[in-house]
């Protein structure tokens, strides 16, 4: 630790983001970038999501606890926690619905190699694997078995046409730069590189937009 | 299906982002400080102003415990500025988003900081709507990201306090016509910067460059044309496809001709060696 930092602890007018903010904002900044992304992004690291889910956990207990005791007082207080907690429920539910929508569409894709299957949760890998495993069974008990045995695979790649539908990478996205960088897009045309600055909103394909999403220099919108 | 939305966020999607934006109330009653999940809300002891994010605020105005100071930028002197620039100054551009908070730095007087900038590296970098630019104290003239939603759902909900904030400084008009002039304002712009974003489409014909920058422009205007501009941007590109694997091999096979022109130098030189 610096003397720099120690100074900052005790100086009062540093204004740390607080750790329940900082979640709420990489929480919404996930749902955004899932929500716009074609392909599945990483499962978000550093335990994000399971000190939410436990933040909710704690939060309904207490929601819980409260009813018990019906002072109009703390009524009210109740009534914003409740309304609060629906809108983290409807931010975490409908990301992992969206993710779970790729998922679906793409499952053979995302299980094929184990740097895709990095991406899944433990659960979403799970449900993924079964998933596919059941569907290719039915598949096969309704219609795949009449078929020679070297055709009855979903991944054959062999003839230079592969059967595993990937998610197309070159879809363009809208980004908005958080800092000030070079960020150099692809086109039909010509290539560009133009000095971004920070808080502009950009077009461009999601394949150019990747770095600079994964090195935090920039998010979907 | 697990769900049933195109990609890319939907109106009602960036109506809910937009309740996250902080504004700043005058309560009317005290309440105690609530643990919520995003953190504790100030303590509410009137006539002190608090920031409280809008769906609180909004919920708060319902119920007549609080009014809500409307930001600077709704204001009808700032709202024909913004008019006036966006058709004057620059009649193609959308006008600048609001800069960043700065904040003086108490160990060096008079030197000025942002206040979120990556004071270390590992704080999240905010941005909207967990930038107050919402708040009584943001700045004028500026459109926030959020701002058509934020003026919506204030003028909706919360009519009085923005035409007593706005009759204030012309006390001529009267609280209802107060608000009919933001409205009609903000309905103009909206139709300026709509108009832009149509003509921007233009640029998007020809959207051989790979970038296309839109500093400036809102969430809703984004999320209104966001197929429509997706469409033409994926459009252009499978069109072109072949144009461009053929440029791409040309400009392989110069850098390749460059590469080998030292290269094979140097073998020539080793075989003279030899």
């Amino acid at each position: 630790m610096d003397i720099d930092d120690i100074l900052r602890e005790v100086d009062p007018t540093f204004h740390a983001v607080p750790q329940e903010k900082r979640d709420l904002q990489d929480l919404t900044r996930a749902w955004v970038a899932e929500r716009s992304a074609p392909e599945l992004l990483p499962w978000p690291a550093n335990g994000l999501f399971e000190r939410i889910n436990d933040a909710i956990k704690r939060q309904i207990e207490k929601v819980e606890e409260m009813t018990g005791d019906m002072d109009p007082k703390t009524n009210f207080a109740l009534i914003v926690i409740q309304t609060e907690l629906e809108r983290y429920r409807y931010l975490v539910r409908s990301f992992l619905r969206a993710r779970l929508a790729k998922i679906d569409r793409h499952a053979l894709h995302y299980l094929s190699t184990d740097a895709l299957r990095a991406r899944l949760s433990d659960v979403e890998l799970a449900y993924a694997t079964r998933h596919q495993a059941l569907l290719h069974n039915h598949y096969l008990s309704s219609f795949l078995s009449a078929f020679p045995a070297n055709l009855q695979n979903l991944n054959d790649t062999a003839g230079g046409m592969s059967m595993i539908d990937a998610p197309d990478l070159e879809t363009a996205v809208f980004i908005r730069l958080l800092k000030d960088t070079v960020v150099a897009g692809r086109g039909v045309d010509s290539d560009a590189d133009v000095d971004g600055r920070e808080s502009d909103i950009m077009i461009l394909r999601w394949s150019d937009a990747k770095p600079l999403v994964e090195a935090g220099s920039a998010e979907l919108v | 299906m697990a769900l049933p939305l195109p990609p890319g966020l939907t109106h009602a999607e960036v109506a809910f982002l937009a309740e996250m934006e902080l504004v700043t109330v005058v309560p009317r009653q005290r309440l105690e400080s609530i643990d919520l999940l995003a953190g504790k809300t100030p303590p509410l002891r009137p006539p002190h102003r608090a920031d409280l994010p809008l769906w609180l605020a909004l919920l708060l105005k319902k119920q007549r415990r609080a009014n809500i100071v409307p930001p600077p930028w709704l204001h009808p002197s700032s709202l024909s500025a913004l008019i006036h620039r966006e058709t004057k100054e620059h009649p193609t551009a959308f006008s600048d988003p609001p800069p960043p908070p700065a904040r003086a730095d108490p160990s060096r007087p008079g030197i000025a900081h942002r206040q979120d900038a990556y004071n270390n590296s590992t704080d999240t970098p905010l941005s909207a709507p967990f930038r107050p630019s919402c708040t009584a104290d943001a700045p004028a003239g500026y459109l926030p990201y959020h701002w058509q939603e934020v003026a919506e759902a204030l003028l909706a909900h919360a009519g009085d306090d923005v035409a007593a904030a706005a009759a204030s400084s012309s006390s001529s008009s009267s609280s209802s016509s107060a608000v009919g002039e933001v409205r009609g304002l903000l309905r103009d712009l909206v139709e300026v910067r709509a108009a832009k974003m149509r003509s921007s489409t233009a640029a998007l014909e020809g959207f051989g460059g790979g970038l296309m920058s839109l500093r400036g422009v809102g969430a809703l205007e984004l999320a209104e044309s966001r197929a429509f501009v997706l469409a033409v941007v994926d459009g252009v590109r499978k069109i072109g496809a072949s144009v461009e694997a053929a440029r791409r091999e040309e400009e392989e096979e110069a850098r390749e001709e460059e590469d080998e022109g030292p290269a094979g130098r140097g073998e020539s030189d080793e075989e003279m060696g030899i």
